[in-house]
């Protein structure tokens, strides 16, 4: 996919490392994702706060350092990530930062909203992974045509019209429809109710 | 393919960062963002609704009034939004005088507040009070988006007390196949959402308009806003829109209830079904005059949702305008100004002059009235 005479690291700008660190970064999203689901579990087991958080940041920091022998990660990058955790650990700890949850964490119900929130994120994650291939496929498209991006806002204006066009087609999916209105559903359901339908 | 370099992205960034550390600067010498430039005065005034006369701007005004119902789920000032900008103003201009509805902003206390309450009770009584104060037996009604399905409601309730009605972006068939807003909340269950959370507050609405186009509307928007950052102008109409956008009323509950329901998820207004205080909304009984203006880009109501309005209402005199915009772009565009206020004035004019004369007119379809 490279171009030799404008895409490659000697012209300053690699299209293709710049697609792979974007869906590097999707791909981390996930794996915090899937740190965060372990946490609820932990919170489930674990009545000490600090000692919960605690097991979280360290799940976290090995999800970072497994994450980091990927060799499309930057091993430096995913070092930084470690320190910038270590902080984050040491500030939720020296803060006793709560977790804002509408109801008993346990319940059934918030346990059912987690579960459609991933489904949810699932959709979001899948709509961000096309954009990624839908702007490789118009990097191709002008490559082809001769046309080149030559500044940043060029650049990040085309990954916006690539993320609204999938997450647009996500949108107005069948699929889509049933998942955002089961999830706010899933969502009211934990809250106590004011008042009985009139 | 992306001909960047590290010197340029460099000096990109700090082009941008000089920007915005410039734009602090006039962004504080900017003052208040003000918005509803046209001077009115308070005529009417129920709980929190008020209803405001505008001061005419010429002296021969059009002898029927025109009532002004803007929607529920955003300020009316958008109508008004800056000298420049301004449908209000426009209608002023030619010769239109206007009053409009200023619903205020529902609390606590409206939460049983049902659309029969804003149908037959506050529509009703600012009509009323237009009716009885002119010593008229019919005014002009004008419907804004929601506003203007309260507003088909309102007409085809009390057909004898409206003498001519514009509707503007409003949906009539809430299914037609490209309409976002009902695909989103077609699985929503309504009775939870209102009885969770009492009143619907303004930026729960808000999100969901936000979400039908995220990366523009809560990113690239902001971005861009760095270009103009020097101009305290151009800054100044954006953040009248903005201040605009994010002033959104809380909804009260059961209106909301009825709305959500018997509107967007079961599409009754079409089917004739919708129950306003126990009484069926029939919109063949909207046999007034009827100039129905939609907007061809429109994302909110697609234009098929709005000319559904010809299929099923009782008018012998339908016509309509197509603006070539958007649903926002119909009130602040440029070209909106020149084009919608004066075509509507015309429209109502023709109409008053159609009564005086007694003539009965074939039912017909114009495009541009």
């Amino acid at each position: 996919m490279a171009d030799s005479d404008d895409a490659s690291p000697a012209a300053g700008f690699d299209a293709e490392l710049l697609l792979k660190q974007a869906r590097a970064y999707l791909a981390f999203g996930a794996q915090i994702r899937q740190v965060a689901d372990r946490f609820q579990d932990s919170l489930q087991q674990e009545t000490d706060w600090n000692s919960a958080v605690r097991q979280q940041f360290e799940q976290f920091k090995d999800a970072i350092t497994q994450s980091s022998n990927d060799p499309g990660v930057n091993p430096e990058l995913a070092q930084l990530s470690t320190v910038m955790v270590d902080a984050w650990q040491q500030a939720a700890l020296a803060l006793q930062l709560p977790i804002a949850a509408p109801t008993d964490r346990n319940s059934v119900a918030w346990r059912a909203y987690q579960q459609t929130q991933h489904q949810y994120f699932d959709l979001l994650q899948q709509a961000a992974g096309q954009a990624l291939d839908l702007m490789e496929q118009r990097l191709r498209e002008r490559a082809i045509a001769g046309e080149t991006i030559s500044n940043l806002r060029e650049l990040y204006n085309l990954w916006v019209a690539c993320n609204e066009e999938t997450y647009g087609q996500m949108l107005r999916s069948a699929e889509y429809s049933a998942l955002s209105g089961r999830l706010l559903n899933a969502l009211l359901i934990c809250y106590p109710r004011r008042e009985t339908t009139t | 393919m992306i001909n960047l370099g590290p010197d340029q992205i460099t000096a990109e960034l700090r082009t941008f960062a000089d920007r915005l550390a410039q734009g602090a600067k006039t962004l504080g010498d900017l003052g208040e963002i003000e918005t509803g430039v046209s001077p009115r005065d308070p005529v009417y005034q129920e709980d929190k609704l008020t209803l405001y006369r505008y001061q005419p701007r010429v002296t021969e005004l059009h002898p029927i009034p025109l009532l002004i119902v803007y929607a529920l789920v955003n300020r009316p000032y958008m109508m008004d939004l800056q000298e420049d900008r301004s449908l209000i103003r426009g209608l002023l201009d030619a010769g239109v005088d206007v009053y409009l509805i200023d619903w205020g902003y529902a609390d606590a206390a409206d939460r049983q507040l049902s659309l029969a309450d804003y149908v037959h009770r506050y529509i009703g009584h600012c009509v009323d009070h237009l009716r009885e104060s002119r010593q008229l037996a019919a005014i002009n009604l004008l419907g804004v988006c929601q506003g203007g399905a309260l507003s088909l409601c309102f007409a085809a309730l009390y057909p004898e007390k409206i003498r001519n009605l514009v509707t503007m972006v409003t949906p009539v068939d809430f299914h037609t196949p490209d309409n976002l807003l009902t695909h989103l909340i077609r699985h929503i269950d309504i009775d939870l959402l209102v009885d969770t959370l009492g009143n619907v507050p303004g930026q729960v609405l808000n999100f969901a308009f936000l979400s039908l186009s995220p990366f523009r509307l809560a990113g690239q928007k902001y971005v861009d806003v760095v270009d103009i950052l020097d101009d305290a102008r151009a800054l100044k109409n954006f953040l009248r829109m903005e201040k605009w956008i994010f002033d959104s009323p809380d909804q009260a509950g059961e209106a909301f209830r009825q709305f959500a329901k018997d509107f967007f998820q079961q599409n009754k207004l079409v089917k004739g079904e919708v129950m306003i205080g126990g009484q069926a909304v029939d919109l063949r009984k909207v046999v007034m005059p009827v100039l129905n203006v939609y907007a061809s880009q429109d994302h909110l109501v697609p234009p098929a949702a709005s000319k559904a309005l010809a299929g099923c209402c009782g008018s012998r005199d339908y016509s309509e305008l197509c603006f070539r915009g958007g649903h926002i772009g119909i009130y602040v565009s440029a070209r909106a100004q020149q084009e919608v206020p004066p075509a509507i004035a015309t429209w109502l004019l023709a109409r008053q002059e159609t009564s005086k004369k007694g003539r009965k007119t074939a039912k017909r379809r114009v495009r541009n009235p």
